[in-house]
């Protein structure tokens, strides 16, 4: 409390020292927070593709080239293959040709129950229901909670999906990454969907019953993914087979150096920001040589002038981390907020990245202080006093 | 016949012993500004304070008496080389060579100091400016609050409490000075120049107001001055020139 009063009355220096922190601590909170989002969606990704092998297309390099239902059996067959679960996977928006930077919403469908319990990723509910065998064939969804964010939606609302309403009936809970911004439909429906968006040539040649995006397999208990996706690939013409660790080593470690520069640059501001807060702290300080002096006079001993100091130092430390991380907060929110409508998530402010910032403002300004307090805790009182 | 003479004798020692409340010996303090540029502050001093006593160091700038405030006061050591070997007997106990730790408990229990340019700190009222003092001194919190609140009564600034030193003339600024120094009730208070930078008005109100300390509550005063008007209200003059003792005036019209 007096301590709040002391710095009260020293207003110009306090706020200039505040300042200096709040920019560092506000750098460093916007950059966790798009490391956190990048590193979220890089785990959540390494989490989903653990223990299963992702089959898809194979004869054109990218994404979205349909392939036939019957491939599945074929799968089924190879040895090591347990549980191969179809899946249909589409842009809930037609893309013109652009990519989006962001999770841009997906439409997804699985035949309910059809993993026999092998999927280790389970995304709980905040709403509704899960989708079951006997929605088939009826426009019902369950969405994701960005996109329950996004548009506002909740059980019993409707969504609009590429010209089709649907009725949703569950709302997922948040993960960071990919189920939160997925709108889940029954499969056949999602195979209706993927056969109307193919170019009229290639749609009049197949029926929606056969289409499907990717399969996903599960491995027997004690086979080697990496040697079945070998084998898919093998036995199975025009696929491609990827296991998790492959995941980790292609996704993970292009978006792992993305993940590195966001750090970096956060870094950097912690280094800069901590270096003007050290500056402030040693001004401050130099500037109540004399005051320091007479306290010394008076019978002020050095450990007890170093620890008024310090803790002071603190203070300020930990009033420019909360600003910092209050307006970094802000910062946060309205981009957040400006991206939404295009999918563009890039921030994630976790309880710990606020929490480490917080802190680390207080202990940089504690460390800021303790070289300047002890070196004018030494100073002759003498001398010290006849500084202006 | 011959008890009486001995317990005589015997009250007689132990009262100078008690009376003296320091006494230096062999002091020398050189100052190297540079490596080439010495300049030789106290060339060798001998000084004793009594309890109750109010003294004045008197002499010209450079004489050297501010440089024995400070090592009677403990701020600064003596020089142990080329000499005698120095002693700052303070209450009995030498002094002259102790740890930084011990000198500031010193200075906080058993010293209180008044300065020319008042130093106070600036954010701190000037009840806290004392209490502050107390608290140096192991006080409580509480307890130093009200000490504070008596040693202001004292100097008549009761109704200042609360305010900051920049809301406060030159002449009440010392007067919290002096409350301060008084705050933990010290054996002794050393001002340096305390009427320096106070018009005479002032000065006559401080000076009064130390002169009355003294004879109503025998607190002991080393004051170093200029000015003769400050010299002339105290019991005792040390003069000093080119850092040597060179003379002693007592003034028997104030010892009490």
């Amino acid at each position: 409390m007096r301590l709040l009063r002391n710095l009260s009355r020293r207003k110009l220096r306090t706020g200039l020292t505040v300042a200096g922190i709040t920019i560092g601590i506000w750098a460093l909170v916007v950059f966790s927070a798009m490391a956190a989002k990048i590193d979220a969606l890089v785990q959540g990704g390494s989490r989903y593709y653990a223990d299963k092998v992702l089959v898809t297309d194979g004869t054109v390099a990218g994404f979205g080239m349909p392939m036939q239902l019957a491939a599945g059996d074929q799968i089924a067959a190879i040895e090591g293959a347990e549980v191969v679960v179809p899946s249909v996977s589409l842009y809930a928006e037609e893309l013109q040709g652009g990519v989006s930077l962001g999770n841009a919403s997906q439409v997804l469908g699985t035949p309910a129950g059809a993993d026999q319990g092998r999927e280790t990723f389970v995304v709980g509910l905040t709403a509704g229901r899960e989708l079951t065998a006997a929605d088939e064939g009826t426009d019902v969804a369950v969405i994701g909670s960005d996109v329950a964010r996004q548009r506002g939606l909740g059980v019993g609302d409707t969504i609009r999906v590429r010209g089709r309403d649907f009725t949703v009936v569950g709302v997922m809970e948040p993960t960071l990454t990919a189920p939160d911004t997925t709108i889940s439909v029954p499969f056949t429906t999602a195979q209706r969907l993927l056969h109307d968006g193919l170019p009229p040539i290639v749609r009049d040649q197949v029926a929606a019953a056969g289409l499907v995006s990717q399969f996903i397999v599960y491995p027997a208990p004690g086979s080697d993914p990496e040697a079945l996706a070998r084998e898919i690939e093998a036995t199975v013409d025009h696929t491609n087979a990827m296991t998790g660790a492959e995941f980790d080593e292609t996704v993970g470690a292009s978006l792992a150096v993305f993940n590195t520069i966001v750090v970096g640059i956060g870094l950097i501001s912690l280094v800069v920001g901590g270096l003007s807060v050290v500056n402030t702290m040693a001004m401050a300080i130099a500037e109540r040589t004399r005051e320091i002096g007479i306290r010394r006079a008076i019978g002020a001993r050095r450990l007890r002038i170093v620890r008024e100091v310090v803790t002071e130092a603190g203070l300020i430390g930990l009033i420019g981390g909360l600003t910092g991380l209050v307006l970094g907060t802000v910062v946060v929110l309205l981009a957040n907020e400006a991206g939404r409508p295009t999918g563009t998530i890039l921030f994630e402010l976790t309880p710990s990245t606020a929490a480490f910032a917080v802190a680390f403002a207080t202990v940089l300004g504690m460390a800021a202080g303790l070289v300047p307090a002890w070196t004018a805790a030494r100073l002759d009182p003498v001398e010290a006093l006849r500084h202006e | 016949m011959s008890a009486p003479l001995d317990d005589a004798t015997t009250t007689h020692t132990t009262e100078t012993t008690a009376m003296t409340l320091i006494e230096a010996r062999n002091l020398r303090k050189t100052y190297r500004l540079s490596k080439t540029n010495r300049v030789e502050a106290l060339r060798g001093v001998d000084v004793r304070i009594e309890a109750g006593e109010m003294v004045a160091i008197m002499g010209p700038s450079g004489s050297g008496k501010s440089t024995l405030m400070h090592l009677l006061g403990l701020l600064h050591l003596p020089d142990a080389e080329d000499g005698p070997a120095p002693e700052i007997r303070f209450g009995g106990r030498d002094l002259g060579r102790a740890s930084d730790g011990e000198r500031t408990r010193a200075r906080a229990r058993e010293m209180g100091f008044v300065f020319q340019a008042f130093n106070l700190v600036p954010v701190l009222s000037a009840q806290e400016n004392v209490a502050l003092a107390g608290e140096y001194a192991g006080v409580p919190g509480r307890r130093a609050r009200r000490a504070a609140e008596e040693a202001l009564a004292l100097v008549g600034l009761s109704g200042r409490a609360h305010h900051l030193p920049s809301e406060l003339s030159g002449g009440e600024q010392q007067r919290v000075a002096i409350a301060r120094a008084l705050v933990n009730d010290p054996a002794v208070v050393f001002a340096d120049e305390p009427t320096g930078n106070l018009d005479s008005a002032r000065t006559a109100e401080v000076l009064g107001l130390l002169r009355d300390l003294n004879r109503t509550r025998g607190q002991t005063f080393v004051i170093v001055t200029h000015d003769p008007d400050v010299g002339a209200a105290c019991d005792r003059i040390i003069r000093m020139r080119d850092g040597l003792v060179v003379g002693e005036e007592v003034r028997l019209a104030n010892a009490a």
